[in-house]
Parts: structure tokens; sequence; C-alpha cells
């Protein structure tokens, strides 16, 4: 490992530029770290060289800790952004500067500095000022003088930023060239990923400051992990759906999930993504062809002539309700836009108008790791408890949190706007990273919040937990009724206190633990950095058959808490559930309690109070309860 | 040049209000410069070329002129000194009262130097704050050479600085970076990389300071205490001269001043020459 960066912070002033960044470049690799301008990629890159010294973490340069070592012994070569050529100096002297502070004689100097003007196409330039060449022999002299004194890394910043488009191909090509000839360990930082996808063994994508995902350009393309690297590596079509019985519904169609898919729980959002040239399009479905991925009849709308391409733009009616990331729909259009790309030679294009059959080649399904809440903000009481649990949960788990907010009226919506700013205020006071939306909406609660809980595709939906007075003990909250019925989402019900969700209590009390509650608890605690613990509470008349079912089943739930890295155990108790339940959670102080609830449990028995009411009314902390199948 | 004014054709003035331009600030110049300098050399000679010779070459003369190049010189090193490490401090670092600083530096422009004058006189004088201590230690600088070069570098102060802010804040701290990742220490950058780049700014910095210095007559008149052949400098010899009715010498020994104004002008000259070669060369590059 030529090139180690362990868990590197680093702040200027109030602002997080470098996010506990953790990365290690192989020898002889040329490594991209690619990123918007902003994203803190030329902050990382300062930092290997030693121009930025981080507030904690460390950098290890060949096996060597160079954290608090000055750039002066870094032995690293830096090709800066534009270059910072000595303007006063010839480019001989400029390449020989390292040289000369080195002590070398001025016959080696002038011996190596020939060479490397060689290397680079520049011999014969020696003699002239930087104020004399162009950008591109710029940028040369600068990549000369940096490996000039064969230092074991070479940092580059944005070396082609400056330059002309036909000049940046050819300086591409030559450098890649170079590196591999030298030999030297190189980082680049760009923000072009056609450039990245040029250069790179393998690319990390920075956003924010912290590394999203690091791979192969082919890796990055074909099978991104994160919907960031999905839209920002190449266009692509990335469409919400849910899995349904172990396929991807989108709309009214069905993909088969792919081999390589990760899992998902029944229920869960599924990203789905497939690239422009992954869309195949015929009159009929079988001159379609694709690999029988069968997306539905779309209408092209848009096709630009791209060169050596088309690109076309279909709108699909049968995907409707599940929503693409990408692109939004223009007023009074009702479907889905999906990209599609066409050799701009082929015959069989369609007019803007016409009707196709679409499928696809292949479609790669995205990682669920990134959790996405639906925050409930209430009018007229306290969210303080809701926007702090809802804010740490968003950030630790990079996930995305929407505020919503309802209202009867227009007027009323208006009125409460500031209700919404000091929201958001609050949230990105408890972690500014975060990434946050707001959805104001107009109409009656309940079916407000349930129709934006399913329409938004969300892991989890926070509620508060009604004032004492007007709580109904026997049932659970209206709202959250509704949630978890017609929406089917989880909901997460916050009480007075916020919480950092340390202590995980997964309760089974009712039945066997289901495999979505455990699940979303894994995930929940993994972000958190929660142990967890998966309480059992049996009938006195349990039979010894039933016995071993249940043990089952918890050895199971254990096994998906630890593969998830989540510290656990497990408690069986003999007795009257809710009894039971109550003592454990006063003696264990939990943060978080989890149940998984039935359809036929949360509408339950009208006289009878509900279990999952019950276990509401013995905790004041958050509890989290997650619809099951019945 | 010429091409470049050609490409702004649109903002170019018609013909005649050129030609009424340019008679205006000729017209303007001749009676306002060149005009009361040649008034200055035909009095300087008016009783003929020995008599000039003689007020130059006076004893009390000489002193004078000793005197002021004492004085300039000193303001020049210090401001030299000052001028670099404030502008690198101010471009270098962000901190707070920069703003301030960068105020406070312009405060010589501001002030009368007949108030900065006082003000040393208040602080270093005899009865000032400062001025039984001195005593004490046995060091006069009001009515001294000391105080004359205080005074001085005090009303130069801005000049050196405020000619390197500008151009170290445009180029920015890349090429001091990139000396350190080369290997550079912080002196090596200094010396073969800073002061190398901003050469013909300080220069330029510098030969203004020069030209304040030795024109400079409130500050000093305030703290030089008038003792001919001790604390006189020129501007001061040739008040003193003029107001005993001695016209003929006043103005040989003002020739002299303007003479050293005119050479401090013709090295201003020649060194924005050169810097106007280094952008050519720069022009040229992007070509």
């Amino acid at each position: 490992m030529t090139i180690e960066l362990h868990e590197v912070l680093k702040k200027f002033g109030e602002q997080l530029v470098i996010n506990l960044v953790s990365l290690s470049v192989q020898e002889r690799e040329l490594f991209v770290l690619l990123g918007s301008s902003g994203s803190g990629k030329s902050t990382i890159l300062r930092v290997i060289a030693g121009l930025v010294r981080p507030d904690s973490g460390s950098v290890v340069l060949r096996g060597n800790d160079v954290t608090f070592v000055p750039p002066q012994k870094r032995g690293v070569g830096v090709v800066f952004q534009n270059y910072a050529l000595f303007q006063h100096m010839t480019v001989a002297q400029n390449i020989e500067f390292g040289l000369k502070i080195r002590k070398m004689s001025a016959k080696q100097r002038k011996q190596r500095s020939d060479e490397l003007l060689e290397l680079v196409g520049l011999s014969g330039l020696a003699h002239r000022y930087p104020m004399q060449l162009s950008g591109g022999q710029s940028q040369r002299v600068a990549l000369a003088r940096a490996i000039a004194y064969e230092p074991s890394v070479l940092l580059l910043d944005e070396p082609f930023g400056a330059l002309d488009v036909k000049i940046r191909g050819k300086l591409r090509r030559s450098l890649k060239a170079l590196q591999k000839e030298v030999g030297i360990t190189t980082v680049l930082v760009t923000h072009d990923q056609e450039e990245a996808f040029e250069l790179a063994d393998r690319i990390a994508v920075v956003e924010r400051g912290r590394i999203v995902e690091v791979g192969t350009p082919h890796q990055l393309y074909h099978a991104p992990r994160t919907e960031f690297v999905a839209n920002f590596v190449g266009g692509g079509n990335v469409l919400f759906g849910r899995c349904h019985e172990g396929k991807v519904r989108l709309g009214a169609t069905y993909l088969p999930f792919p081999e390589d898919a990760p899992p998902h729980d029944e229920g869960a959002p599924v990203r789905v993504l497939f690239r422009p040239e992954w869309v195949a399009y015929g009159k009929e479905f079988d001159q379609a062809g694709g690999n029988g991925f069968l997306l539905g009849n779309g209408t092209l709308r848009d096709r630009l002539f791209g060169g050596a391409v088309e690109r076309l733009r279909f709108e699909l009616d049968s995907l409707r309700g599940s929503q693409s990331v990408g692109l939004s729909l223009e007023y009074g259009q009702r479907g889905t836009l999906v990209d599609g790309l066409a050799s701009s030679l082929a015959a069989d294009i369609p007019e803007i108008g016409e009707e196709r059959v679409l499928s696809l080649n292949r479609c790669h399904i995205l990682q669920p790791t990134s959790l996405r809440i639906l925050a409930k903000v209430e009018l007229g009481r306290d969210n303080h408890a809701l926007l702090a649990t809802a804010a740490h949960l968003g950030g630790v788990s990079h996930g995305l949190l929407s505020l919503l907010v309802t209202a009867s009226t227009k007027e009323d919506l208006a009125r409460n706007q500031e209700l919404l700013e000091s929201s958001k205020t609050e949230v990105l006071s408890v972690r500014r990273d975060i990434r946050l939306t707001v959805r104001p909406r107009v109409g009656p609660v309940v079916a407000e919040t349930v129709l934006e809980s399913q329409e938004g595709y969300f892991d989890v939906v926070l509620l508060s937990r009604p004032e004492t007075s007007e709580q109904d003990e026997a049932a659970l909250p209206e709202v959250a009724r509704h949630v978890l019925v017609s929406a089917r989402v989880p909901v997460i019900v916050v009480s007075n206190c916020g919480s950092a969700l340390k202590r995980v209590l997964i309760c089974t009390a009712g039945g066997e633990p289901g495999k979505s509650d455990v699940r979303l608890a894994a995930r929940i605690a993994r972000h958190t950095g929660a142990v967890a613990r998966v309480f059992h509470v049996r009938r006195r008349d349990t039979t010894s058959f039933e016995m071993a079912r249940v043990d089952r089943h918890l050895s199971r739930a254990q096994a998906v808490l630890t593969s998830f890295g989540v510290e656990n155990d497990v408690l069986v108790v003999e007795g009257e559930p809710i009894v039971e339940l109550k003592q454990q959670i006063e003696q264990g102080a939990w943060d978080l309690v989890v149940i998984g609830a039935s359809l036929h449990s949360i509408l339950g028995d009208p006289l009878k109070p509900s279990f999952d009411a019950q276990v509401l009314h013995a905790t004041a902390a958050p509890v989290l309860i997650v619809p099951t199948p019945d | 040049m010429r091409q470049t004014q050609d490409k702004y054709e649109a903002v170019q003035e018609s013909k005649w209000v050129r030609i009424v331009l340019i008679l205006f600030s000729v017209a303007f110049l001749g009676i306002f410069l060149v005009l009361p300098l040649g008034i200055v050399f035909e009095h300087a000679f008016s009783e003929g070329l020995r008599a000039y010779w003689r007020a130059i070459t006076d004893p009390l003369t000489l002193s004078a002129v000793q005197l002021t190049l004492i004085a300039s010189l000193s303001a020049v090193a210090c401001n030299a000194l000052f001028g670099i490490a404030l502008a690198w401090l101010v471009t270098h670092f962000r901190f707070r009262g920069r703003q301030l600083l960068m105020t406070m530096m312009d405060i010589p422009l501001a002030v009368s130097p007949v108030v900065a004058g006082m003000v040393f006189v208040l602080l270093l004088g005899r009865y000032g704050w400062l001025g039984p201590w001195l005593e004490a230690w046995n060091v006069q600088v009001i009515f001294a050479t000391p105080g004359i070069i205080l005074c001085t570098v005090f009303v130069t102060v801005p000049f050196v600085a405020r000619e390197l802010i500008p151009m170290m804040e445009e180029r920015g701290p890349q090429e001091e970076e990139a000396a350190f990742v080369l290997g550079a220490s912080g002196w090596q950058t200094l010396r073969l990389v800073t002061l190398p780049a901003i050469k013909w700014a300080l220069l330029y910095g510098l030969v203004l300071c020069n030209a304040r210095a030795m024109g400079e007559f409130g500050a000093v008149s305030v703290v030089s205490g008038h003792i001919r052949g001790l604390t006189n400098t020129l501007p001061l010899h040739i008040e003193i001269l003029y107001n005993e009715y001695e016209f003929a010498a006043a103005f040989a020994v003002s020739s002299l001043l303007a003479l050293l104004a005119l050479a401090t002008l013709g090295i201003k000259r020649i060194i924005e020459l050169r810097q106007q070669r280094t952008t050519e060369r720069e022009d040229l590059g992007s070509v």
C-alpha cells in the first residue's frame, strides 16, 4: 500500500470539508478522486501532500506515518491546478528546482532536465519562460518538475481543467502512458467523469467530504452501489420500486431480481438502475430484444442528435407510481420518463409521438443502505425530540430526511412557513451534512401522510406521540395506524425525549420474530452503533415443538443482526407477554423498542386493547412498529 | 497596444474630443508642473554659476544633504523589511483585525505630517510620556537625527506595503506551496521564489518611498528643531534660506532637490519599463 488515509477529518472553521475519509492506493496505481466542485476532493489531495493538516486521522506513505511531517519531507510530486510554475525562472530552472534544493550538481541537473523534457515532449523549450508557454506546455512542464526528483507519489489536481477540449484528450493519453512508463503511484483529482473513466485504474467518488464509493470505472458504471454514483457517473435511469414477492414492482410492471442483486426485504423500496444503452425498443415485445425484462409501452417524447448516438426520451404509462429519481415530468404529463439511446445510423428510430415496446437488456439494483426517512412535523407543538431523532438517524445513516408539514388550507400552510424554516434550522444544527428536503402538503392530515409515505418510497416514518390528554390507550395513534395499514411503511413513534438509539430492544413477545422487523432494526442499529437484544416471552403452556420453532427463529434473528455487525444477545423469559415486556423495558433503559405488527393486530378487536398500543404505553422511548405479513 | 485600442472602437471618443482633452492635459501639466520647475532652475542660476556652486557647496547645505540621505536611506531600509513582513502577513493569513491593520497602515497618508511630528514630540520629547525614561538612558530623540529618521519612516510606511499587497494577493500562495512540496524550506522559498517574483513591485515601492522621504517637510520640521548643520534636512534648509531672503541660494538648493526627484522619476520609469516587458512576455505566451 503506497498511500493510506485513516479516518481523516478536516474542518475549515465550522465547515466540515473532509468527513472521516479512509482510502488506500496500491503501488503503481492511477487512482482518481472524482467529485463535483466543493466536494472536498482537492483538500484530500492537499492532505496527502501535507499542505493541509488534518484535525484528526492519519496519513501513511509507504508504511511511514507522515501525518505530522511537513510537505518538504514527504517526497511527493504535485501538479497544481494552475500549475504554479515559477514565473521568473525558465522551464529548465523550474524543472531543476527540486534537484537544486537537494544539492545535485549543475551538470547532473542539466542532464536530468533534458531527459525529462524529452520525456514530456518539450525538448528545445528549456530556455523559455512560463509566460511564453501554452496551457498544454505549462502542464507538461509542471509534470516534469513534479517527477524530477523521483518522488514516490505523484499528485495531480485537475491537471486538464484549464485546457481546450482537443488538447485534453491528447494529454490524457500521454499522461496515462507516462504514468505507466515511469510506474509512479498517482492520485488525480477531477470533476470530469469522462476523464476519470479514461485514466483511472480505480475511482473514488467524493461527495460532501465523504468517499461515497470506490471501484474500477467498469464497476462504478455497470454496478454502482449508491444512487449518488448511479446518477453522477454516466447518464442513467434510476427508478424507485418496491420489493414484492421476490420481484421488483415498478408501477404495473414486475422485474425479476438479477442474481447479483443485494437482498431486499418484502415491501422495502428498491432502486433500479438502467443505463440508456441497456434499454431496447421495438414494435412488438419479441422485436424489442432485451433479456425478457419487459418494461412496457412507451411514447417517444424527445430526441436529441448527439453525433454518434441519438438520445431518446420515452414516457411510460405502465410505470406510473414508480418514481424516477433523475428525470421529472413536465406539467400535464403523467407517466414516468425513461432515457434510451440509439446509434444515429439505426433505421428504426421512432418519430416523436410514436409508441414502442421497451425492454431491458439488463438492470442493476442499488444497495438498500441509506435510510429514507419521513418526519411528520406537527403544528402547534414541540417537535424537538422528533427532529433530533430524525436528524440523528438521517445523519448517521447518510440517508435522506424529508420533513412533512400538512395544513388544511393553503393560507394555513403559508402561515406555518416559519415552522418549516425553524425545523430545518433545528435539523441542520444537529447534523450539518444531512440531505434534507421539505414536503409541504395541503389536505387532511391522515390522508396526506399516508400518501406521502407511500409515494416517497420511505423506509420509515417518524411521528410524534400524541399529547397524553388525547391519547387513546386501547389503540395506536390514528396516523400511525393508517400509515402502517394503508401505506405499509414502518413507523417510529417518538415521545418527548430525543435519543441516540444506542440500545435496541427487539420484542417478539407476541409471536416469533419476523424478518422485516429484525432487518430494519439491524439496519438502524448498525448505523447508530447500537447493541441489540432479541427478547421473547414464552407462555407457560408452550409445547416443546413450538419451543424448538421459536428457538430456530431467534437464532436466525441473531444471525441477521450479526451479519449487520450489530452486537446482540437473546433473552427468553416465561410469563404473560405484556407484563414481562413492561418489566424488561423498565429494567433495561432501552432507547428504541422494536415490535412487528400484523394487520390483524393493528386493527385488532375493538373491545380489547391492541398489543402494540400497550407496548407504546409501557415506554417513554421511541417505538418502531414494523408491519409484518399476516 | 494599438490593436487592443482599435478593438474597443465603440467606447473611443471622436477626434475633436480627443484633441481638446489632450490640449487641456498638456496645458495643465505645463502650468502646474513644467513652468514651476523651469522657474526653480531659472532663479537658481539668476546670480550666475559661481553663486550656484557656492550655495550648493556651502557646508550647511552639504550637511543637510547628508542628513536627508541618511533619513531617506533609513526609511527605505526600514520600510523594505516592514513592508515585506506586513504584506506577507496580510496576504498569507486570515486573522481577526486584518482589515483594521490594513486601514491603520494608511494612517500616515491620511494624517497631516505636522500632526505626526507633534505626536512624536508629545511622546518622546523631554516632557513627553517616554521623555524622562529616554533621558535617564541619555538618549536624545527629539531635536536630533533619530527623531528625524523616525518621522521619515512614519510618513513613508504605506508605500512599500501598498505596492506589494495587491501584487502578492494576485499571485496567491501557489508558487510558495509548489516550492514547499519540492522540498524548499521557508527561507529558501523566500529567497528563491517570493523575492524574485515581487522584485519589481518592491523596487517600485522603495523608489516611491525614497521620493517621499527626501521631500518630507512637515513632520521633520516639528521634530528637527532647525539646528543648522545638525538637524536640518534639505527642505528645512531651503525654507531657512528663503526666509532669510537668500533667494538665489534657496532656489539653488531647491534645484538640487528637484534633480534628486527627477532622478527618482527616471528610475521609476525604468522599473515600469521592466515590469511592462515582463507582462508583454505574458501576452506573447497566451497567443
